[in-house]
């Protein structure tokens, strides 16, 4: 790349340290990229592919730092043989010792090449191993940095391989924009859009698209790949060159001690940063629909709800299995004489509370799926109640567990879990949470 | 016993498919390349994907597939199809293949048996169709792998795809995973000869109450961390994890055992016989078998005499029967 990487003749002094803004010629890395496709192009793919796929196809996307963890190792073996299967190309995928290494890796480069893309996929203990740094990712402004997690169970003992987003819930706090995707299309779409979302001026904050692994990660359906220029036309009148320092330091949250009177305020504007997301986020969203004719990124997605909002009973959910119960709603709500609805929750950090709170302060009942270990009533019950607080006569609330470790979630756990929302509904008093698989309450 | 019309049903609702084998068997890509065959129809809409249990090779899988003219939303496990597919009969031994298959659903399986021999054995009603998968293998691609055949077996009994399209579209699988000109080529008279192979016949041998799904009976008691109740396989029988077809044969007709011990302690299941001898100090005599060889190989490769082997196993069905 050395004909890229220019003597840095220009440095620009800034309070958030020296800045060499020609330093790295992006026309030059544009002009290296070897497109995947040249028009719209029908293709089978897996989850892990439609997500390596739309990072190929980016051509601020140079280098892929990885390391295999099942369900998202094919991420990483598609990328490789893809980039080994183009001749001449400047791409490369780089294998490191471990996940950490990883996340060390990502925050050094993404912070050293702020207008480049730098991207990587994981799961379950990967992302835990990650912890550290990402973490220290999530406040240094580092928005063109993207980890793509494949929701697998939380824990090392017992293992299992299967979709669970008790990984990727139990990061909410890293700081990073984490948006949760079903179905091919909507992982390769969502993709293509979080970088024009994260690397926003505004937001500069990394981003961490997700899906179930195994129940998204290895099912494969039909998936629509769009032509490189097209993608490159969307992401570059979102992508403006960064306006901080390609320097550890400074405004970042690495390298540097400092005083609580500095902490707190480099927090403030961090969370300042996060918030925007909710404007940026559906404004990226719109212009993808306007772009490509198909859904962009949004809060959350929905089903069955009637114009005017009132519902009997309101679900809220994520992933994939939500498609079960739009499957069985019309014939569920019609056999109960009730009007169900549906939201599937698109982004889960930051939690976009007010536009949660505005579909469901209508609705009578509020049953809330949620699908990954945690105390209490579960991550998601947790931000419905919070979003609904302040309603001066709030839905009921119940609160069910299913799907744990991945496990199936039949249409038979779907209507269990429907009759516990019509008991709400009927006032019974129901216990603070409950725990349903294969029909059954456990 | 009227058949049920899978094309019918692919177009009026969804057409659900589920496949048991074994891991390193080759169901996955059967069943991908079953997926990419029905999308050569853009009036078709898709959904394929894999179960694993234990990561380990040999331990059972299983693959799903819809098929629908319609959008497909569904996302859980396929538990009442009407195709499926026994792709490696030792993998019947910890699960019911043709559980919850309605009576006339189809019946697809890998083995030698006739469609008529494996509607009794397997106590099936519906349509049986039998292609002898792992011979063909065998035959064309120097291994005993089924998969191509299945997936032939497994679009004949759909029905409605050129034969042209059939083989064009598993090789374009493989050709995706890179593989080379002179084994595509293998594969391509591997699907040929298939397609000619394919044996059927409507039965009706299911006795009331077989193959029903059991409702969920609970987790019940279980001690802190256990996970062995809820594997799927239940008993936790390393020999399930061998590859079908073989077992583990030791002859020492002309007594040649040095005593040397390498094959004992080199078992990772302990299953080596061996009793006491004045001349080396013990002398083996054979190996169990029955529940623990998984066919490592450790025994054979360490044997200074070559005194252990593999064989064909030809009593299949004693390895291979229907846990319902």
């Amino acid at each position: 790349m050395s004909t890229e990487l220019n003597a840095p003749a220009a440095r620009v002094t800034t309070p958030s340290g020296d800045w060499y803004p020609d330093a790295i010629d992006l026309a030059a890395v544009k002009a290296a990229h070897i497109p995947l496709y040249t028009q719209r192009t029908e293709i089978t793919s897996d989850g892990n592919q439609a997500a390596a796929v739309a990072g190929l196809q980016m051509w601020r996307c140079l280098i892929y730092a990885g390391f295999p963890i099942t369900p998202s190792t094919k991420w990483a073996e598609f990328s490789a043989a893809t980039i080994n299967g183009q001749k001449g190309s400047r791409k490369r995928v780089k294998l490191m010792e471990a996940e950490h290494a990883v996340a060390d890796y990502m925050a050094a480069a993404s912070a050293a090449c702020r207008d480049l893309i730098f991207t990587t996929a994981t799961s379950s203990v990967g992302l835990d191993h990650m912890y550290e740094t990402i973490k220290s990712m999530g406040a240094s402004g580092l928005g063109n940095a993207m980890l793509v997690n494949v929701y697998r169970c939380s824990a090392n003992y017992p293992l299992c391989i299967e979709g669970d987003p008790s990984d990727t819930l139990g990061q909410r706090d890293c700081g990073w924009i984490q948006i949760s995707c079903r179905g091919k299309q909507q992982i390769y779409d969502t993709v293509l859009q979080m970088p024009c979302v994260g690397m926003h001026p505004d937001v500069l904050t990394p981003t961490m698209p997700g899906f179930y692994g195994i129940k998204d990660s290895h099912r494969n359906a039909r998936l629509i790949c769009e032509p490189d220029s097209a993608i490159h036309e969307f992401q570059d009148r979102w992508i403006k060159p960064c306006p901080l320092p390609g320097l550890i330091n400074g405004d970042t949250a690495m390298g540097n001690c400092v005083t609580s009177r500095y902490f707190q305020g480099f927090k403030v504007t961090q969370k300042r940063r996060f918030e925007k997301t909710l404007d940026v986020l559906p404004q990226v969203g719109a212009d993808f629909e306007r772009t490509f004719g198909r859904p962009g990124v949004s809060y959350f997605e929905l089903a069955g709800w009637p114009e005017s909002g009132a519902v009997d009973l309101a679900v809220v959910s994520m992933g994939p299995d939500f498609g079960t119960f739009e499957e069985l709603r019309q014939e569920y709500a019609k056999t109960h004489g009730l009007k169900v609805a549906g939201m599937c929750i698109r982004l889960l950090s930051p939690f976009p509370r007010e536009a949660v709170r505005e579909k469901l302060r209508h609705a009578r009942a509020v049953l809330v799926v949620n699908q990954a270990h945690h105390q209490t009533r579960g991550h998601l019950a947790l931000d419905v109640a919070d979003a609904l607080c302040n309603l001066p006569s709030p839905p009921t609330i119940a609160s069910t567990f299913c799907g744990m470790g991945g496990a199936d979630v039949s249409e038979a756990t779907w209507e269990a879990m429907l009759d516990s929302g019509r008991r709400a509904l009927a006032g019974q008093t129901l216990p603070p949470y409950q725990i349903f698989h294969e029909g059954a309450a456990l | 016993m009227n058949p049920l019309d899978l094309r019918s049903i692919l177009r009026e609702s969804v057409l659900e498919i589920r496949g048991d084998g074994k891991a390193g068997g080759g169901l996955v890509l059967a069943f991908q390349s079953l997926a990419s065959l029905a999308l050569t129809d853009p009036s078709l809409n898709v959904q394929e994907w894999p179960f694993f249990s234990s990561a380990r090779r040999g331990a059972n899988i299983r693959s799903y597939v819809r098929i629908s003219a319609r959008p497909i939303r569904i996302a859980c496990e396929v538990t009442r199809p009407k195709l499926v597919l026994l792709m490696d009969e030792g993998a019947a031994r910890t699960a019911d293949f043709a559980q919850g298959v309605p009576a006339g659903g189809t019946f697809v399986l890998n083995t030698r048996h006739t469609p008529e021999v494996c509607a009794k054995h397997y106590g099936l009603s519906g349509r049986v169709v039998t292609i002898s998968g792992d011979e063909i293998g065998l035959k064309h691609l120097k291994a005993q792998i089924g998969n191509v055949s299945a997936y032939v077996a497994m679009a004949h009994a759909i029905g409605g795809f050129t034969p042209g399209t059939v083989i064009d579209t598993f090789l374009s699988a493989l050709k995706k995973r890179r593989i080379p000109e002179t084994v595509l080529q293998r594969n391509r008279e591997a699907l040929e000869a298939s397609l000619t192979e394919v044996k059927e016949g409507v039965f009706d041998e299911a006795k009331p109450g077989t193959h029903l799904v059991p409702p969920f009976a609970g987790y019940g008691d279980l001690p802190v961390g256990a996970q062995t109740a809820l594997r799927l396989s239940q008993d936790n029988l390393t020999a399930y994890y061998a590859r079908s077809g073989l077992r583990l044969h030791f002859s020492d007709p002309e007594d040649k055992c040095t005593g040397c011990g390498h094959c004992i302690t080199n078992c990772p299941e302990g299953i080596i016989h061996w009793e006491p001898n004045d001349k080396n100090g013990l002398k083996v005599t054979g190996s169990d078998v029955t529940d623990y060889c998984k066919l490592c190989a450790e025994c054979i490769s360490v044997c200074p005499e070559n005194l252990f082997s593999e064989i064909p196993f030809n009593v299949a069905w004693k390895e291979a029967e229907v846990s319902s």
